[in-house]
């Protein structure tokens, strides 16, 4: 996170851009691969597309610092050191 | 013949040099292959010369190497704590490799094998599939526990759960796009701005004067894409 301080603005809003749509492009290939798959008609999409804009929107809350509940990946790194450390 | 001086995109175009095709499948080797295998050469040797004479006091080059390996360990120590430095040679080698990539883009008619989004989309998914497969290896099942927050109400746990599954797995997405977008921007910013030298240099005194704006901008141009390469790797984990 220090070196986010030093980023410059044209690369925090690629970062914040490319968060939001990216979470909305795997909200919408989840949802057509499932639709595929199980035969779910449009529904699938339609759900999974508009959770997707929810966890874009939390992406970007997240990665502008306004929500303290952790990146899950971030969590992960957090959650090995401290079983690591107890052991 | 000006149209494919000034044509900025042509940079990115992937030419095979040797066609190789097994089982329907292509395997040619393009010019991003060999650029890779020149990246990871010119990094390798670097690496492996500027440290071989090992001196107490190092000489210049082996500062360079030693700041990098100092930089990445303290980030990564930062990041995720001592036990984290397990993955210190994985880190390392992505970011030598991206940054020589990097570096290697910025000379003149050298291809710039992170401005393909199939290699940062690689790049992106091992660095995922690590996190995936040492979380499983080290948790089992508990790994799953990840995606639930905690003090959520139990009726709102499955779009909870859903949404950041989601957010998980958009994290390689956005890692692969950002450099991608970076990296494709700053060249075809720098091509543009030198194209505008070379014509209007073709337009006689008033265009030579003319051209000297453009100049200082490309030059300034290939000093900020020199120094953001450094900068760049990290937007990996950033």
């Amino acid at each position: 996170m220090k070196r986010c301080r030093t980023c410059k603005g044209y690369q925090v809003a690629i970062k914040l851009s490319s968060e939001f749509v990216a979470a909305i492009i795997v909200g919408a290939l989840l949802g057509y691969l499932l639709d595929h798959f199980a035969g779910t008609g449009p529904w699938g999409m339609i759900v999974l597309l508009l959770l997707g804009f929810c966890a874009g929107v939390l992406n970007v809350l997240r990665s502008a610092g306004m929500v303290a509940a952790p990146h899950p990946a971030d969590q992960l790194g957090k959650g090995i050191k401290n079983k690591s450390d107890d052991a | 013949m000006a149209g494919d001086k000034v044509d900025p995109v042509h940079q990115f175009v992937v030419n095979k040099i040797i066609p190789i095709e097994i089982g329907g499948i292509d395997f040619s080797f393009t010019n991003a292959s060999l650029f890779m295998v020149a990246t990871l050469v010119v990094a390798t040797c670097f690496l492996y010369f500027t440290t071989s004479t090992r001196s107490l006091v190092p000489g210049r080059m082996q500062s360079v190497s030693e700041i990098s390996y100092e930089f990445i360990a303290s980030m990564l120590r930062e990041g995720a704590g001592s036990h984290g430095m397990k993955f210190f040679p994985m880190v390392f080698s992505l970011f030598m490799f991206i940054l020589t990539a990097n570096m290697l883009g910025m000379v003149p008619y050298f291809f710039t094998v992170t401005s393909q989004i199939v290699v940062t989309f690689a790049l992106a998914l091992f660095v995922i599939g690590t996190v995936l497969f040492y979380g499983f290896y080290k948790h089992g099942l508990g790994f799953l526990n990840v995606f639930v927050p905690s003090g959520v109400p139990g009726i709102l746990l499955p779009l909870v759960i859903a949404i950041e599954v989601i957010s998980f797995l958009s994290r390689p997405i956005s890692l692969s796009v950002r450099l991608f977008a970076n990296m494709l921007a700053g060249h075809i910013t720098l091509k543009v701005f030198a194209g505008f030298v070379a014509s209007l240099g073709t337009l006689g005194a008033l265009g030579i004067g003319g051209a000297i704006l453009p100049l200082i901008m490309t030059v300034a141009l290939t000093g900020l894409n020199s120094s953001c390469p450094s900068s760049r790797p990290m937007s990996l984990r950033c």
